[in-house]
């Protein structure tokens, strides 16, 4: 809808890359806490629930503001979508809302509580964690549909379906696939942060392989679908330049089987790494599938973008800011990086 | 009414919830964030071990407070695209690009520090853990600092022309610098101040109250108030000043916060009374009864002894703002302001008088009970200054240029009030949760007990002090009998 000039354009372009890299920085970051949390569903010692939230007490306020940093970058240089995939994706955003607010509460409040309010925070927490990830696949379903908007000569398109419109089967199931994948994620985050010996850690170990199986699944399923229902993934995909979809293929493959092999020689770090990276791929690969839509079928990036995207601002945040926070927010993960113990669950 | 008013007011009651529910938490997460630093910096200056106590004591409600307002701040930034989408769509160019920068400048910023902040004792340096909070600080006071400016935008948008329903920015710093951001920031930031000095001298005067841990407490109480004085003085002349702006850049809602009806008197000449207290007549044209003081309204808003101030009957009845709600909560905030001010003027004579000394402070019963009363004040004035701020705004969500039924997503009403039961189950929930447990560490009390963290460089592989709390002995994290930083109070 807004003439960009060529410079503009381009920012757009930049600002569509940073915002792609926020979202899957946190979900590299935030999936691993949230998958935490699901996994915590499962654990019965309550001082073991504990010791993982301690696990992520320094840092998880952190991780989630990358989820905000990607809101912001929406609202400031795509406000058209920010406007109208927000009125779409109101009931499963809402779902996510209350799923953050209930996991800060409990996150907080644990330590101070008594032990029957601790066990009831527990709960919230764990299923705070899995209402975020479900939903918040659900949303990025619902967003690779797309929606329908108002079509008014002179007027920004405004989203006009109602308030279930995000619902299909395909939502529902990407919600399912993230919970799968988030799972692992969160699996992979209590071996690294967990002392070798502790039970809690055994645990996890055990998990790892019957869960990596399933994430394995729950991504073939979700691309299989996706070629199949989108006309714009199946023609990228199989089209002129299908070598490079295989080469992205290839390149999560070969990641999927080093995180397969770190796991099993016990390399946490290395785990999550590939883990990430393989996500990253993947994640890059979408971006590139709906390019130049940011939203399929509804919005393109340029006609997206705000007119007033300069390369003042641009450079000042991207050159100046973000890269110093960077470095902080990489200190603070360092500070906080030991191995924690069960007996950690009280420290505050 | 129409169902698509109906949802219009009650997705308006739910973001006048979610944020009025949110204002509870931050202004003391950027004051009591500067506080803490003072503190901390007394420590580091005088290694006086009382400064340390106090700074890990009010740290402790400090989580609370900011866990509470990172739940509920989540929210507020995606409300506006839910609940305010051709707002959002339209105000973007602007509105969003600003609150684009908070999260970037502000929020990533204070994320980076504040894990260090809670987490970082005996883990970094004291130097290092002193810049944390110093971060911390900043990086909330800037938060403050965008925000105010993409509000204060909404009251008197500068620098922007209406072009296919969107706000396209033709002067960015005329946008940025509009004419209510430049009083509204500093009245936000003081406020902030003001509500922190007023909450740590109730927690100081409550111990002192309950003779616990007198000679810890007199500190912070004396120095509060003292700052007080200060601190309340100069809201209310920042608070005079963020009036004059809103006469000239918004004189409907000055007329609605003085209940002011008529520019003239009947007999022609200008209509300078002011209104203490009144009520809106039936017909919306007047006033059905008050009680008034000549020459004080064109005193307060022209500074001047009659010059005229434009009432509400020169405006459209569908461009006027709803009176009652703005009257009284503008009355209520500003009396607020005058009871800080006289409360910190109360402490100051007992000073001088030598009464808040350590041995004599907790005799003054009537003293440390208004003070502790007076803890809730600030809130008070934070809520009403905001309703009478928002609500004498309206009809408008952009003044004068957008008006709010343009400005909100439409839902059906049903759906609208999905949302805000959830909201509200869930923000109640978050609401008396921060009290119950701000309560808790009150009873508790300091923990004077656990050795000063100590950092050291050679045992810095970043563990989680393994300690309980509650003083059940602090476990090992090596079983090497090695014990680490024990730090956590
Ligand atoms: C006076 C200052 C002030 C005002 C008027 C508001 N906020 Fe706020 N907000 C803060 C000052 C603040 C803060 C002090 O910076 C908080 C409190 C705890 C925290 O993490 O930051 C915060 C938290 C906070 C968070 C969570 C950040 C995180 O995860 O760390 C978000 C997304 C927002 N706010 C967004 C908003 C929006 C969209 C507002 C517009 C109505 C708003 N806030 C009003
Ligand atoms: C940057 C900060 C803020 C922005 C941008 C903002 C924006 C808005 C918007 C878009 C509306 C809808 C228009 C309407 O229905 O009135 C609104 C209404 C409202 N806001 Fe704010 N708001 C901000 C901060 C706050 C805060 C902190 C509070 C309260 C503590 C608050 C209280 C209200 C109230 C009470 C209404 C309802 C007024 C009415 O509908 O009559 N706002 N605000
Ligand atoms: C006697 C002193 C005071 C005066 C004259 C005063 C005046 C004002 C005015 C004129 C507004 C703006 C309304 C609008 O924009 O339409 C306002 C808003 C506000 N006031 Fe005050 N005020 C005073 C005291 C206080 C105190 C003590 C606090 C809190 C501790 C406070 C907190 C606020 C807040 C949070 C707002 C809304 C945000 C803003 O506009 O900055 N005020 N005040």
């Amino acid at each position: 809808m807004a003439i960009l000039s060529l410079s503009q354009q381009v920012l757009a372009l930049a600002w569509w890359l940073a915002l792609g890299v926020s979202v899957l920085i946190y979900i590299a970051l935030d999936g691993a806490d949230l998958g935490a949390g699901i996994f915590s569903l499962f654990v019965r010692d309550h001082d073991e629930r504990g010791a993982i939230m301690t696990a992520m007490a320094g840092t998880w306020d952190a991780n989630e503001t990358w989820l905000i940093v990607a809101g912001g970058i929406l609202f400031g240089t795509f406000p058209f979508v920010y406007g109208s995939a927000f009125s779409y994706l109101m009931v499963p955003l809402a779902f996510v809302l209350w799923g953050i607010i209930a996991r800060a509460i409990a996150l907080e409040f644990r330590h101070l509580a008594s032990p029957f309010w601790q066990r009831f925070s527990d709960g919230v927490f764990g299923l705070g964690s899995l209402t975020v990830t479900f939903f918040g696949g659900v949303c990025v379903g619902a967003v690779l549909q797309g929606y329908p908007q108002t079509d008014v000569e002179g007027r920004v398109p405004t989203y006009v379906g109602g308030a279930f419109t995000f619902l299909s089967p395909f939502s529902v199931w990407v919600g399912v696939a993230s919970v799968v994948a988030v799972t692992l994620a969160g699996v992979l985050f209590v071996r690294a942060r967990f002392e070798k010996g502790e039970p809690i850690r055994i645990d996890a170990a055990k998990w790892t392989m019957t869960i990596f199986y399933l994430a394995i699944a729950a991504v073939g399923i979700t691309t299989l679908w996706s070629a199949l229902i989108f006309p714009w993934a199946a023609d990228k995909w199989f089209g002129a330049h299908f070598w490079i979809w295989g080469l992205l293929f290839v390149a999560s493959v070969f990641a999927i089987a080093r995180m397969r092999r770190a796991t099993l020689d016990e390399r946490d770090l290395a785990a999550i790494l590939w883990f990430n990276t393989a996500a990253v791929i993947m994640g890059f690969g979408m971006l590139a599938t709906m390019f130049p839509y940011l939203v399929p079928g509804t919005w393109t990036i340029f006609d997206a973008a705000s007119p007033q995207v300069s390369i003042l601002t641009f450079t000042m945040t991207m050159g100046g800011f973000v890269p110093v926070m960077i470095l902080y927010n990489a200190y603070q993960i360092w500070v906080f990086r030991a191995r924690v113990t069960k007996l950690a669950a009280h420290a505050h | 009414m129409s169902t698509t008013d109906l949802s219009t007011l009650i997705s308006r009651i739910d973001f006048a919830w979610i944020t009025t529910f949110h204002i509870l938490y931050p202004p003391l997460t950027i004051g009591l964030a500067m506080l803490l630093f003072f503190a901390e910096w007394r420590w580091m200056r005088s290694d006086d071990e009382g400064w340390y106590r106090l700074c890990r004591f009010f740290e402790r409600l400090f989580i609370v407070n900011f866990g509470a307002g990172v739940a509920t701040g989540v929210t507020m930034e995606m409300a506006f695209g839910i609940l305010y989408g051709p707002f959002s769509q339209a105000a973007g160019p602007f509105f969003g690009q600003i609150l684009g920068y908070e999260t970037i400048t502000a929020f990533m910023y204070e994320a980076g520090f504040i894990g260090l902040m809670i987490f970082g004792w005996g883990r970094i340096g004291r130097r290092m853990h002193l810049f944390a909070t110093a971060n911390v600080a900043i990086s909330s006071a800037l938060s403050a600092m965008w925000i105010l400016d993409a509000n204060s935008w909404m009251q008197s948008p500068a620098g922007v022309e209406l072009k296919n329903g969107v706000f396209q920015v033709v002067d960015w710093s005329k946008a940025i610098f509009n004419p209510h951001f430049m009083s509204a920031f500093p009245h936000m930031l003081i406020a902030c101040v003001e509500l922190s000095l007023a909450f740590v001298a109730a927690v100081a005067a409550w111990f002192v109250f309950k003779r616990r841990h007198v000679a810890l407490f007199q500190r912070p109480l004396k120095l509060s108030i003292l700052a007080l004085i200060v601190v309340a003085a100069l809201q209310v002349w920042v608070g005079d000043e963020l009036g004059q702006v809103t006469a000239e850049t918004q004189p409907a809602a000055l007329a609605a916060m003085e209940g002011h009806y008529d520019t003239y008197n009947a007999d022609g000449s200008a209509n300078t009374s002011w209104n203490v207290v009144g009520w809106p007549n039936e017909a919306g044209d007047g006033n059905a009864w008050s009680i008034q003081i000549p020459h004080v309204l064109s005193l307060l808003e022209t500074h001047s002894w009659s010059e005229p101030v434009p009432g509400l009957n020169e405006f459209p009845q569908d461009e006027q703002p709803p009176v009652a709600p703005t009257f009284y909560s503008f009355r209520l905030m500003v009396a607020v302001g005058g009871v800080l001010l006289l409360l910190g003027l109360w402490g100051g004579w007992l000073a001088v008088r030598g009464k808040l000394s350590i041995d004599r402070i907790a005799d003054n019963r009537w003293f440390l009970k208004a003070v502790m009363a007076a803890g809730v004040l600030p809130y008070l004035a934070v809520w009403t200054g905001w309703w009478t701020r928002e609500i004498a705004r309206q009809p408008w969500v952009v003044y004068g240029l957008m008006r709010t039924e343009d400005g909100v997503s439409q839902m059906s009403p049903e759906l609208a009030i999905f949302w805000f039961v959830g909201f509200a189950v869930f923000e109640t929930a978050v609401f008396f949760g921060t009290l119950y447990f701000m309560a808790k560490i009150c009873r508790k009390g300091p923990d004077l007990d656990t050795p000063v963290a100590a950092f050291d460089p050679h045992d810095n592989d970043g563990a989680t002090p393994a300690t309980h709390p509650e003083g059940r002995g602090a476990s090992d994290r090596h079983g090497d009998g090695h014990h680490d930083a024990p730090s956590h109070a």
